[in-house]
């Protein structure tokens, strides 16, 4: 596969360990694969504040990584939206070479959520999965309103249990794996605490393939 | 907040290195356009508040509630205007299920809606002209069969769509029910003839002592005229069928009340009279009883207890103070006397059920009571007398048979008021009556000009609850109560019983209202904002505006809102308000990049000569 880049988009505090557990399995998988690989966090986005658009970065290539001091994904092809609704807010696209993968958490289809998105002509696929539902996250994701109020946040609360891929992450790694291959799912697999909605999600994804443009 | 590495475009330049303009500051918002934060987005959407739908007429409650406490009256009176003719008569003597519905009411007392509306419609009958004008002319021309409630008010919409409207009455007075059924110590004649006034000065015509089937055929309508509303009520009253109703001294409750209010009455009531039934008719025949010489009057109802009578509380309550004694769980089976009456025989009995024309089950084993009486006044409802209609379009249960536009088969015949709700599961008042006759008149409008009838659609589809308003704001405060004669002065006199409320009343009212799901322009939604991004132009419903580009969704507003006008709706669910943020922390493309690059370059690079 070469080299490959994947960016996660989450929110500040109330979803920031789901976006994190995404890169870190991500890229300890592919270590374990034998590849070379990196995953951080961006600072500049000032995570700490609830609610704010906030990324996480992973690189897997087959050989040394050269830009390793780079701090930012320049050319993303796979990027994640942890929360649905920042389809909306920024864009998420720029720098992504033709034939990418966009994968966002929503409960909407593809041709719902094509509307919202930049620069389509780039992607391979559009993959949508209700990892709300599939992970019967109903404490934080249905309540995501009130969240913003109460400051009530997975830093603190999930993240006290330790473990990768409690929640919503879960089943969008899957849906990372299955539609992109980057790492194996027998390596991934694992990893994750929440086995079930990992499995689900496997068979429950929407995905909507595209033309790129320049392909 | 740091804005080191970020891009900002040269418009944005900021007066000093490293400051950044606060929200609040000119081009704040745009350096930081956090629109992207947000999951929900605040939305105003007015929602129906329960008093309007409760009403028969779907008066504007809320909305000239809010006009009252602002001061500005003739805007209220207009308001009110729009669905209601002649709000001082409702003021005086709607059963106002508005009042029963108000969410106040859960809370601590309803509002008097009521006495705010006497309030607007004596204002109004003291101008010197009426805020409503006539339609443009169309050259149609429209009759209308009856003067009651739903005769008045659709002609009266009929003559603002621009109609020639002519209405005939039977009586000598115009005025139907409102005249006829009202007692005058409820509604003043001269406040009815005032609203009369109003509709001639509208241009309607007014043809008195013309009566359909006698003066005036079906044919004549049909032949004379565009399009005909029937607003005929029910004039007949209905009897027990006892022995012996045929005697002297048996009265029947509307016809008592409508020849007092028509001044053609020769009734001379005996010292004791009873009242069969229990309904508003009854309540209002044992007062007027009392007025009218009687010394001890008995109410003799089936129903078991007085919360059971199908009637208002606050008028069964005032009946009391003027002690009407009270008779439960009894029917009348036989009027004795020797050509007159002298007593009633009495039975008991059981009511089962709803109010309109139930069987009633007399236990004729128990023993036979015998009450003496020198009146009896039946009060146990009416119907309707339809010689006169074609048969295709008389209904098994006494009235004229229609669609659900209140049209008749495919004519331009329409029919409003009580002759067709009698039996229809609601109760017969006049404020249902009024918007009978609107609807019909709209619907009417729409056949003339040849438009598909529509069933009536909400234009705020959502009913406002008290669980879903912020209770914090409206601390209790008592209703205001309007004033009434005192009990032993008014058993004798046709003075009216309830006074209305001064200016300082009605305004005091009107800010108890919570406005349910409405916005009235509290702004407390502009103050709570914790960023400054609700703007407005000034201080009104439909004025507030949302900045989306910097409105976090952090839900504060909708919280605090008071009147649940303001709702969170899925951001998903727009097409609109996408932020594409590209000035805060959005680095430009490949800064990070080319300074790696010279990192990575220095390997390469030969030591320096030192």
């Amino acid at each position: 596969m070469g080299y490959t880049e994947l960016t996660v988009w989450t929110r500040g505090i109330i979803m920031d360990k789901e976006g994190r557990d995404i890169v870190n399995s991500v890229s300890a998988s592919a270590r374990l694969e034998g590849k070379y690989a990196q995953a951080m966090e961006n600072y500049v986005d000032n995570p700490d504040r609830t609610n704010a658009p906030t990324r996480k970065y992973c690189r897997v290539s087959d050989t040394v990584l050269e830009n390793e001091l780079t701090y930012e994904n320049e050319h993303p092809n796979i990027v994640v939206l942890v929360e649905g609704t920042m389809v909306k807010g920024w864009d998420y696209m720029r720098g992504m070479p033709p034939g990418g993968t966009l994968i966002i958490n929503t409960q909407y289809t593809p041709d719902y959520m094509l509307r919202f998105v930049p620069g389509v002509e780039r992607l391979a696929q559009l993959v949508c999965v209700d990892a709300a539902k599939l992970a019967d996250h109903k404490w934080l994701y249905y309540r995501l309103g009130q969240l913003g109020l109460d400051r009530l946040s997975t830093e603190g609360a999930a993240e006290r249990s330790k473990a990768i891929a409690p929640d919503i992450a879960a089943p969008l790694i899957a849906a990372v794996v299955k539609s992109t291959g980057i790492v194996k799912r027998e390596t991934i697999e694992p990893m994750i605490a929440n086995k079930k909605a990992f499995e689900m999600a496997l068979n429950e994804l929407h995905i909507l393939p595209l033309k790129p443009v320049a392909a | 907040m740091s804005t080191k590495g970020t891009h900002i475009p040269e418009w944005l330049t900021v007066p000093f290195a490293g400051i950044t303009p606060a929200p609040s500051q000119e081009k704040g918002q745009d350096l930081f356009p956090t629109g992207n934060w947000r999951s929900i987005r605040p939305v105003y959407r007015d929602k129906l508040p329960p008093c309007n739908n409760a009403c028969g007429t779907n008066e504007k409650i809320q909305g000239y509630l809010d006009l009252v406490k602002r001061g500005k009256y003739l805007d209220a009176y207009a308001l009110i205007k729009e669905d209601m003719p002649f709000p001082s008569v409702t003021g005086r003597v709607c059963y106002h299920p508005c009042e029963q519905a108000c969410n106040r009411g859960q809370y601590d007392e309803a509002i008097s809606i009521r006495a705010v509306e006497r309030f607007l419609g004596d204002l109004g009958q003291a101008l010197p002209r009426d805020v409503v004008k006539a339609g443009t002319p169309n050259g149609k021309k429209i009759a209308v069969v009856g003067s009651g409630p739903a005769g008045h008010s659709a002609a009266y919409q009929l003559a603002r769509l621009g109609y020639k409207v002519t209405i005939f009455e039977k009586s000598p007075k115009a005025g139907g029910l409102n005249r006829g059924g009202i007692p005058d110590w409820v509604l003043p004649q001269d406040v009815l003839d005032r609203e009369i006034e109003r509709l001639v000065e509208l241009g309607i015509t007014i043809k008195t002592n013309s009566e359909v089937g006698r003066d005036v055929g079906w044919d004549d309508l049909k032949k004379n005229y565009d399009a005909c509303v029937l607003a005929v009520g029910l004039t007949e009253p209905n009897s027990v069928r006892a022995e012996g109703e045929n005697k002297d001294g048996v009265l029947y409750g509307l016809p008592f009340l409508r020849d007092i209010g028509m001044a053609t009455s020769k009734v001379k009531l005996g010292p004791r009279v009873a009242v069969i039934g229990g309904g508003n008719t009854a309540i209002d025949c044992a007062r007027e009883a009392l007025r009218q010489g009687a010394v001890e009057v008995t109410m003799i109802t089936v129903e078991a207890n007085p919360q059971e009578m199908p009637c208002v509380p606050e008028d069964l309550h005032d009946m009391l103070e003027e002690g009407v004694e009270l008779m439960h769980g009894r029917a009348m089976t036989a009027v004795l006397g020797n050509g007159k009456v002298e007593a009633l025989q009495l039975f008991p009995a059981k009511f089962s059920g709803a109010i309109n024309a139930s069987p009633i089950t007399i236990n004729r084993e128990a023993a036979a009571e015998r009450f003496a009486v020198d009146n009896v006044i039946i009060a146990i409802g009416q119907h309707a007398s339809l010689a006169w209609l074609p048969a295709e379009f008389k209904s098994e249960r006494g009235s004229i048979k229609i669609d659900r536009f209140g049209r008749l088969g495919d004519t331009n015949f329409f029919a409003a008021g009580d002759i067709v709700q009698l039996g229809s599961g609601q109760p017969l008042m006049v404020v249902n009556a009024v918007g009978d006759g609107k609807r019909v008149a709209f619907n009417l409008d729409k056949v003339m000009r040849g438009e598909p009838l529509e069933p009536r659609k909400i234009a705020v589809d959502v009913l406002m609850d008290l669980n879903r308003m912020n209770m914090t704001y409206f601390p209790h405060f008592p209703r205001v109560k309007q004033t009434l004669l005192p009990p032993v002065s008014r058993r004798r006199t046709q003075e009216e019983v309830i006074q209305g409320f001064t200016e300082e009343q009605a305004v005091e009212e009107a800010y108890r209202c919570f406005s349910c799901g409405t916005c009235n322009a509290c702004d407390n939604c502009y103050l709570v904002c914790p960023e400054p991004c609700i703007a407005r132009p000034a201080r009104s419903n439909g004025l507030y505006k949302i900045l989306v580009e910097y409105c976090k969704g952090c839900r504060v507003c909708i919280e605090e809102c008071p009147t649940g006008c303001l709702e969170g709706v899925p951001e998903l669910d727009f097409d609109t308000g996408v932020v594409r943020m590209d000035t805060a922390f959005a680095i430009t493309p490949g800064l990070h990049g080319r300074q790696a690059q010279e990192l990575l370059n220095t390997a390469n690079k030969p030591a320096k000569q030192i």
